[in-house]
């Protein structure tokens, strides 16, 4: 069944976060332990003891507290990271809250009390001209910097990746140049740089023709054997990963969110073209300790 | 009146979460020619104004009556609903209108945006997107096919923990409508849309947050044949990560629970069956948001593009400002 070739096997956040798509009120009675870093840094490492052999978060105040556990615990290990960017629901939170502008302005604040210069001086000059590629690459420096305070100036950040909002807005309203510009500013960086997508078909059919390499990139979409979130349709999510020349493709909710059962899930997988690798959430020790190995044994 | 063209002239008014998410998927529909924007924002326009490189960005509503519109959404705070709509109708911008929930801040609102309407405008409809989730839908039909029999009472309920902990919020709360409006008027929707005509018996209203607006409201509602119904909502609850909506509704053949992510039906004669949004093909063309964001825009512009009246449009829509207006009335009597 398997190709061959290593696998990608990420630990992915969603538990830790509390986020159950199959069903909010499943999460909220699985209660809040898995949101505790404590909790959260044992299940990756003990994922990363079996087999796993990175972690896919989003960025926030959880998750960068299991990086600075995993970097106090085991600083020598340095798993590969695939951080997304923005964490999205604490954004839009604080949008209801506050107000778009409102947001704006705390941001804002957030970036001058942490003293990053360059991002500072960057996000000046992209305010004074509302310029969006500056004001972009003034995130991206103050979320790379939140990331290696915590887990560490040494720590393998494999690749950022913009999180599906923000990409699947960005392709619905043709914003070519700003993908370009993200690209080019990453790879400057030596960041291998990222979209997580929910509409994969869309998304090679625009990079296609805005020329953007593949190879340049990593992708992360759903790819699970219910179609779940493959949008437009699962067959033509398929027919557009068989296309690819590069394997830079990552599957997210391979199990539709816990509705699939692991075999089943991963026998999907395993069937399709051009996937690089897989991120899984975990919740609970037996299966930090079993999935990853059974991912290893049917993909490799 | 018929279009003579087969692309439509759109516009949003209002740039905030809503209005980018509006949009973004309008401009993936075939069709759609997204041509203005508004906002008041100076920031947010001159930000608008580099992205959109082939749009007019503008932040005067009558700016856009010279554009040859077809379609305005007007996706602004809801106290703003009104006075938006009026001028969109009598300065002549557009015929066809989309509304943000809820379509006006009372009652009285609403009835005037409906003769409005009617006087100067075509097709309208307002954004209630629970009716376009694959669950409420499948409850919908189940209800029409008697399923439960007849139907005796149901529970409904919103809850987020958007404003849980939050101390100071009254601008955004307030210019959010209040919980009433930002997160009751979907399951008001849902519940107007499965039962009919509901009339409010008692009401009570909470302003944990701010004095501004209501933070949480239970009310009682019934219709004339006896149904029985009850609401709870609030935006302060403990461990409601995303906003969610539910019922559940009893009949005399069994009991049905719905939210956002499944149905189950228990039937008196002990079948029971489920289904999640997996099972119910739950994709769409562009998937931004949720399914139902893209549902809707696509319903409202085929709609548009075929003459075709639409549902929940302003008048449908305007019974649910009645609800709102009649809860806050009783809570008034009682307190």
């Amino acid at each position: 069944m398997g190709d061959g070739r290593k696998k990608i096997l990420l630990v992915g956040d969603n538990p830790f976060h509390g986020i159950s798509h199959l069903s909010q009120e499943q999460a909220r009675i699985r209660g809040n332990a898995m949101t505790y870093p404590e909790y959260a840094a044992n299940l990756v490492m003990t994922s990363l003891d079996n087999e796993a052999n990175g972690f896919m978060f989003s960025v926030s105040e959880t998750t960068l507290s299991i990086l600075k556990i995993l970097h106090e615990t085991e600083g020598d290990k340095r798993p590969g990271l695939y951080a997304l960017v923005p964490y999205a629901f604490e954004y839009v939170r604080l949008a209801t809250q506050l107000g778009t502008s409102g947001l704006a302005k705390k941001f804002a604040k957030q970036i001058m009390v942490s003293g990053n210069v360059r991002a500072i001086a960057m996000g000046l000059k992209g305010v004074i001209r509302m310029d969006p590629v500056t004001l972009l690459k003034t995130y991206l420096i103050y979320e790379i910097s939140r990331i290696k305070s915590s887990a560490g100036k040494q720590a393998n950040l494999e690749s950022l990746l913009l999180h599906e909002i923000i990409t699947d807005m960005g392709l619905a309203l043709n914003l070519d140049w700003l993908f370009k510009s993200y690209v080019d500013f990453m790879l400057k960086l030596g960041i291998k740089p990222g979209f997580d997508t929910r509409n994969f078909a869309y998304l090679v059919k625009k990079f296609n023709g805005w020329g953007i390499n593949f190879r340049d990139v990593i992708i992360a979409a759903p790819f699970n054997k219910v179609g779940f979130q493959m949008d437009p349709s699962k067959r033509e999510c398929e027919t557009a990963l068989a296309t690819l020349d590069e394997t830079n493709v990552i599957a997210i909710s391979i199990l539709a969110a816990g509705y699939l059962k692991p075999l089943e899930a991963i026998e999907y997988i395993g069937s399709l073209p051009n996937i690089k690798g897989v991120a899984v959430g975990v919740s609970k020790e037996q299966h930090a300790r079993e999935t990853f190995k059974l991912l290893k044994n049917r993909l490799e | 009146m018929r279009l003579s063209r087969e692309s439509l002239r759109v516009a949003v008014i209002g740039l905030g979460k809503m209005g980018l998410l509006h949009a973004s998927i309008l401009n993936t529909l075939p069709n759609v020619e997204l041509n203005a924007l508004c906002d008041k924002g100076a920031l947010i326009r001159k930000f608008c104004k580099r992205v959109f490189d082939r749009v007019r960005v503008v932040d005067d509503l009558e700016k856009l009556s010279d554009l040859d519109l077809d379609v305005v959404y007007v996706t602004t705070p809801i106290p703003s609903h009104f006075i938006v709509t009026e001028t969109i109708y009598s300065s002549g911008i557009a015929r066809n209108v989309f509304i943000e929930k809820t379509l006006a801040s009372s009652h009285d609102e609403a009835k005037k945006l409906c003769e409005l309407a009617q006087s100067f405008g075509d097709i309208n409809m307002v954004g209630y997107m629970k009716r376009f989730a694959v669950t409420f839908r499948k409850a919908k039909d189940l209800l029409d096919q008697d399923t439960l029999g007849e139907v005796v009472s149901f529970d409904a309920y919103a809850y987020s923990s958007d404003f849980l902990g939050s101390e100071k919020s009254s601008k955004t709360s307030a210019s959010r409508g209040g919980v009433l409006r930002d997160l009751g008027a979907h399951v008001i929707d849902l519940a107007l849309w499965f039962f009919g005509g509901l009339e409010v018996n008692s009401a009570k209203l909470e302003q944990p947050v701010d004095e501004c607006s209501e933070d949480s409201a239970q009310f009682r509602v019934n219709r004339s044949d006896g149904l029985e119904g009850w609401f709870s909502i609030s935006w302060c609850r403990e461990n409601y990560r995303l906003p969610e909506f539910g019922l559940v509704i009893r009949g005399s053949e069994g009991i049905m629970r719905v939210n956002d992510d499944r149905v189950e039906l228990k039937l008196n004669d002990g079948i029971s069956s489920s289904w999640y949004r997996h099972d119910l093909n739950d994709n769409v063309g562009f998937l931004l948001g949720a399914p139902e964001y893209f549902r809707e825009d696509e319903y409202f512009i085929k709609s548009v593009l075929e003459n075709r009246n639409v549902d929940p449009s302003f008048y449908t829509a305007s019974k649910v400002d009645y609800i709102i207006d009649q809860v806050k009335s009783r809570a008034g009597n009682n307190g």
